[in-house]
């Protein structure tokens, strides 16, 4: 597997990797269609001898030597095939798990400011699909190399030598056939596509009928509206016949063409066994030539097929080609145990050019809780998500003195924990939504985030599935399984985004206490709308505009009236949502 | 029990109307089978004249190709015919279903998901034709080439006959195990290519967390792992299309193999049964590998079959819903003086077990303007229901001019009612269809006479095409739709309106303009309304 010259951009690549797959593909289908010749030519010769024992000359041994090796034959012929048809698709498998996997890998490393903005996330989500088509060609190109090129090769070949004069007669038909499907193509595709404009109307009118039923029924529109339906449906009639009826009546007339040559066979045939024709045949050289005709232009109608499956591929290829990329491996830089955090002159603006952050400065040490909050849009969200370095910034924002924006991605993202609104969960267990591939203690999460007595009373408890984007949990469940998750995988410095607003207030304090207690050595920001527990955070900030009053509880009690007033709104009704 | 609605009898009927063409597809099916086996039994002369050192006649050659070409003519015409006629009995199933869609109650109308309305008239009517082109039709033509091949083999030599007698029923038992499994497999196989690709969307949605936490290998180690689930699934569907030809063609050759032994035994007993010459041998030939195909084919339409019966089934679900009562549709209401426009006689209505309304009575009176209050659930809008004969009272009478509700025909309703519903539905077509809905009797001046009064025309003929615009959800803003579901109401000059609630947020500006609306539009008509914030001007309050 760890072949160097891989490239993932390279259709060469994913062949050459698959070498030992496709020899087995390789030897099992020359195997496979250069035996199908057995088949007539045994036919034939059980037919020859047949004639010979009834004439006397051949004896019953001849005929059970001939059977007997006819079935080996046959049987090794029809193993190969069937291994080649297994390989075949095991190679396809391989390969669309290979650029499957290099697709989802580079997904996965690129910035979520670049998947949303540039459609980036669209166009990988496209491309994963294109992967299924581009495979598909590949697999069929594959098997019709074989199965269409050399079969057809070897039946000619076959011909040919019992008398080319006579093959190359007969071998013009099967290409006018194919000409004249080609020529079909066009009308095939323009009635196909009028078809899909009818049977569009006709959902559509379908649909209408069902939305607007009790309108139509009201105004008395009914009648009338079931005779338009009438005519959606007479038209939908007219195209589906129209485009359906050409896949259906033309291939047994090109089987018809592409079989003209039996009528020289027979002619010509028939002199060559009595004896006055261009070769000398016998009976077995005459069944063997007609039957390996017929297989010939059989096959020869799927010549058509090669072509469409190579034309498809490349089609998906082209536009899969240059994401394909393999990305190198990051090394996981461990992040610092405690840090400093030391904000200075922090400006942001978004790349639309709305500045969010203006000038703000300000200090946390490990173990300090630092509450931030403000009204509506006042940019205390923004300030948590700068900490991603999903944009860049103006000012300083230093970790133990160190630059945030300078440092590599891995790096940063083991030094700070950031968690959002929305809770992200995958559709996965409980207990693998905490840990994520580690291996620690899960439960011990949960009791920390107070979630453990709702999973115990869950029938499958930590397995129990969220469903997708955690549907199955209430919201307080979601968010509480989403902090859990982020304390389980520790940083020095946490950001938590509003973390609480789907809980009761008993809870949250429940879980601040915990969060206090458990990581005394973390530095954690705090952004909330909900004021009650400020009065414990060692620091608060203030934002109103884009800028920060960094203070403390009392302070700014003192100080902001708007604070003032927002906690006691809070605390006058106890239950108070925002 | 009334049946004329099922799927059996639609199909019934259209073979009945068209005998000519059911006649040419039986014609053809046959046809194509017989002819079929003609080849063979001349290439056996062929070989026969050879062996004995005749030559072949010229006629006998072009009967050879003239056969093979019939049979090729007579397929492509069966499968012409097939798909026209598939697409009859489509037709005539559609139509017949929308015809059940407009006699349903009104309860049962809306009842019905508009989706999956679209599916059953759309997609199980499509498997329906399918049963016909895929299904029973190239059933009976494999199961008539394989009898009729077998009574040919019967003929030539007996001996293989009880052979392929015995030896069908396994190998057609074998082709469904290996259907059967394969489908399994597929079934399977699509679930987890399913998940894998639900996988995608989850990651661009949760890549903030996933860089955050570092997750990335993670992520593409479960991807993997979720790629691999399929790609097993995958593996034994091909493990089983890979097994499947390989088997027959060994057991053909097999078959071949031991007639020929057979008939080379010079055992005079055993000849009886399997004695051929060597025209015969090569017609055996053919014919063995004839009819190992439609085995094959007969499983695969077992499969589809299977899979439209359960739409059929869906569809006969359809066909046996309750049916609104049908009534002798009254017509020429006339408005007189002494009898109330509007009379509800000591009505009882309910849905199901709950009663709304009990022993309701009230007149509303030619030009007179009516209220209807009372809180949510009092039965309000149900009293309009019944105006418009959507719903029939259990007891008591509701009567539009002396004229019970339900018996006022389809063209009479936009002459006496103009209905404005709480929220507009947009209908496919024009702002003129919105308007019209389509009835090619309001006239083009009526059509703007109803958009000045409720002041749409401005914001109408401003538009690029104007009464020609085909409507999108963005052409206009919510009020403008609410105005013109008032230009649809009243376009056909109705003498009774009827004001819903409005339901849809209007910001307060809008709101007015549209109340103004309606009060122009409620000049010099008899209306009732349900308690709207015009209501102080609206006449006398009918509480509820």
């Amino acid at each position: 597997m760890k072949n160097k010259k891989f490239q993932a951009d390279r259709v060469r690549s994913y062949f050459r990797i698959e070498w030992k797959v496709l020899l087995v593909v390789t030897i099992s289908g020359l195997i496979y269609n250069l035996g199908l010749l057995a088949g007539p030519w045994f036919e034939g010769q059980m037919t020859g001898c047949l004639v010979n024992i009834l004439q006397g000359s051949d004896h019953f041994t001849d005929m059970l030597i001939l059977v007997t090796s006819y079935v080996v034959a046959i049987a090794v012929v029809q193993i190969s095939r069937y291994v080649k048809r297994f390989y075949v698709r095991r190679f396809a498998n391989n390969v669309n798990r290979r650029m499957k996997e290099i697709l989802y890998g580079s997904l996965v490393s690129k910035s979520r400011a670049s998947l949303r903005k540039e459609g980036e996330g669209d166009v990988m989500t496209k491309a994963i699909l294109d992967v299924d088509d581009c495979v598909e060609g590949m697999r069929k190109f594959t098997t019709e190399i074989f199965d269409t090129g050399v079969a057809l090769a070897a039946y000619a070949g076959m011909l040919l030598w019992y008398d080319w004069r006579l093959a190359l007669l007969c071998m013009i038909f099967p290409p006018v056939s194919y000409t004249i499907a080609e020529k079909m193509k066009r009308v095939v595709q323009k009635t196909g596509a009028a078809y899909k404009v009818q049977s569009g109307a006709l959902s559509a009118a379908t649909l209408d009928r069902g939305k607007n039923a009790s309108t139509y029924r009201v105004f008395g529109r009914e009648q009338e509206r079931q005779e338009a339906y009438e005519k959606n449906l007479s038209d939908y009639e007219q195209s589906a016949v129209k485009a359906n009826i050409w896949n259906a009546v033309m291939p047994p007339i090109y089987r018809i063409i592409s079989m003209g040559g039996v009528l020289f066979i027979l002619y010509f045939g028939q002199k060559n066994v009595l004896g006055n024709g261009w070769s000398s045949w016998d009976i077995a050289a005459f069944t063997t030539f007609l039957a390996c005709f017929v297989k010939l232009s059989v096959k020869s109608s799927r010549a058509a097929k090669l072509f469409n499956a190579v034309h498809k591929a490349e089609v998906s290829w082209k536009r899969i080609c240059p994401l394909m990329k393999q990305k190198d491996a990051q090394p996981g830089a461990a992040g610092a145990e405690s840090c400093e955090l030391e904000v200075s002159g922090l400006t942001f603006s978004y790349p639309d050019g709305k500045t969010v952050l203006r000038d703000i400065s300000f200090t946390a040490k490990p173990g300090q809780i630092t509450g931030i909050t403000g009204a509506v849009a006042c940019g205390k969200s923004t300030l948590g998500k700068v900490f991603l370095c999903e944009y860049p910034y103006e000012g300083k924002i230093l970790l133990n003195g160190e630059e945030l924006q300078e440092k590599q991605p891995s790096e940063r993202n083991g030094s700070i924990g950031y968690l959002g609104h929305d809770p992200e969960l995958f559709n996965d267990t409980i207990e693998h939504n905490i840990l994520m591939g580690d291996s620690a203690n899960a439960e011990q999460y949960l009791q920390e985030v107070c979630l453990d007595q709702e999973v115990a009373e869950m029938e499958q408890g930590m397995q129990t599935l969220v469903g997708n984007g955690g549907v199955r949990l209430s919201g307080g469940q979601a968010q509480r399984l989403a902090l859990a998750r982020t304390l389980c995988h520790r940083r020095p410095l946490l950001i938590l985004d509003d973390p609480f607003s789907a809980l009761d207030q008993k809870t949250e304090r429940e879980i601040f206490d915990k969060l206090k207690q458990n990581y005394p050595d973390t530095a954690i920001l705090l952004i909330s709308h909900r004021l009650y527990l400020f009065p414990e955070m060692d620091q608060v900030i203030w934002m109103e505009d884009g800028q920060a009053t960094v203070s403390d509880h009392e302070t700014l009690m003192r100080q902001i009236p708007e604070y003032a007033k927002f906690f006691a709104e809070q605390n006058g009704g106890s239950e108070y949502e925002a | 029990m009334k049946r004329d609605g099922q799927v059996r009898d639609v199909i019934g009927n259209t073979i009945k109307e068209k005998k000519l063409l059911s006649g040419a597809i039986v014609c053809t099916v046959l046809g194509a089978v017989l002819v079929s086996l003609v080849p063979p039994l001349i290439l056996a002369q062929i070989v026969d004249r050879l062996t004995a050192g005749k030559d072949v006649t010229a006629v006998l050659m072009l009967l050879y190709f003239g056969m093979l070409a019939l049979t090729g003519l007579l397929e492509s015409v069966r499968e012409g015919l097939l798909i026209v006629f598939g697409q009859k009995i489509t037709h005539a199933l559609r139509s017949r279903l929308m015809k059940k869609f407009g006699r349903l109650t009104t309860d049962n109308v809306n009842r019905q998901e508009p989706g999956t309305l679209v599916s059953r008239f759309v997609g199980d009517v499509d498997t329906v034709e399918k049963l016909f082109t895929s299904g029973i039709i190239s059933m009976f033509a494999d199961a008539c080439r394989i009898v009729s091949i077998l009574v040919v083999i019967w003929f030539r030599n007996r001996g293989l006959s009880l052979i392929l007698l015995l030896l069908l029923p396994v190998l057609f038992l074998f082709t469904r195990q290996i259907q059967k499994r394969m489908l399994a497999a597929q079934i399977e196989n699509r679930r987890a290519v399913g998940r894998a690709s639900a996988y995608v969307p989850e990651t661009l949605h949760n890549i903030r967390t996933i860089h955050c936490l570092k997750k990335e290998t993670y992520m593409e180690e479960k991807y993997d792992q979720y790629i691999g689930v399929s790609y097993q699934a995958m593996e034994r569907t091909n493990f089983y299309d890979a097994v499947y030809s390989p088997v027959i063609l060994i057991l053909n050759a097999v078959v071949v193999a031991v007639v020929m032994l057979l008939s080379a035994s010079g055992n005079g007993k055993i000849l009886t049964l399997f004695g051929m010459s060597a025209g015969t041998a090569v017609a055996v030939l053919s014919y063995i590998s004839q009819i190992f195909r439609p085995v094959e084919s007969l499983g695969m339409e077992i499969q589809t079959i299977q899979s439209a019966i359960a739409g059929i089934h869906r569809i006969n679900e359809f066909f046996a819903l309750e049916e609104k009562k049908e009534h002798p549709k009254s017509t020429g209401v006339r408005a007189t003086k002494e009898v109330p426009f509007v009379e509800f006689r000591d009505v009882t209505f309910g849905y199901e077990e709950h009663v709304v309304l009990e022993h309701m009575s009230f007149k509303v009176m030619d030009g007179e303007q009516a209220t209807l209050s009372g809180r949510t659930g009092a039965g309000k809008s149900t009293i309009l229901k019944l105006l418009l004969g959507l719903y029939e009272p259990l007891e008591g009478d509701v009567l539009i001019h002396g004229v019970p509700a339900v018996q006022i025909g389809e063209e009479e309703r936009r002459r006496l009612f103009g209905y404005v519903e709480q929220s507009f539905h947009m209908v496919p077509g024009t702002v003129r269809d919105q308007i019209t809905l389509f009835d090619e009797r309001i006239t083009e001046s009526q059509i703007r006479k109803a958009a000045e009064l409720t002041g749409l025309q401005d914001a109408i003929e401003g538009l690029e095409h104007g009464y020609d615009t085909i409507c999108t959800p963005e052409l206009f803003s919510q009020g403008q739709w609410q105005l013109l579901s008032i230009a649809r109401a009243t376009a056909a000059g109705p003498s009774l309106l009827l004001l819903d609630e409005i339901t849809a947020n209007l910001d307060a500006d809008t709101e007015k303009t549209v109340l103004q609306a309606l009060n122009r539009a409620a000049q010099n008509r008899t209306v009732i309304s349900i308690s709207h914030r015009t209501s102080a001007k609206m006449g006398k309050i009918i509480a509820l």
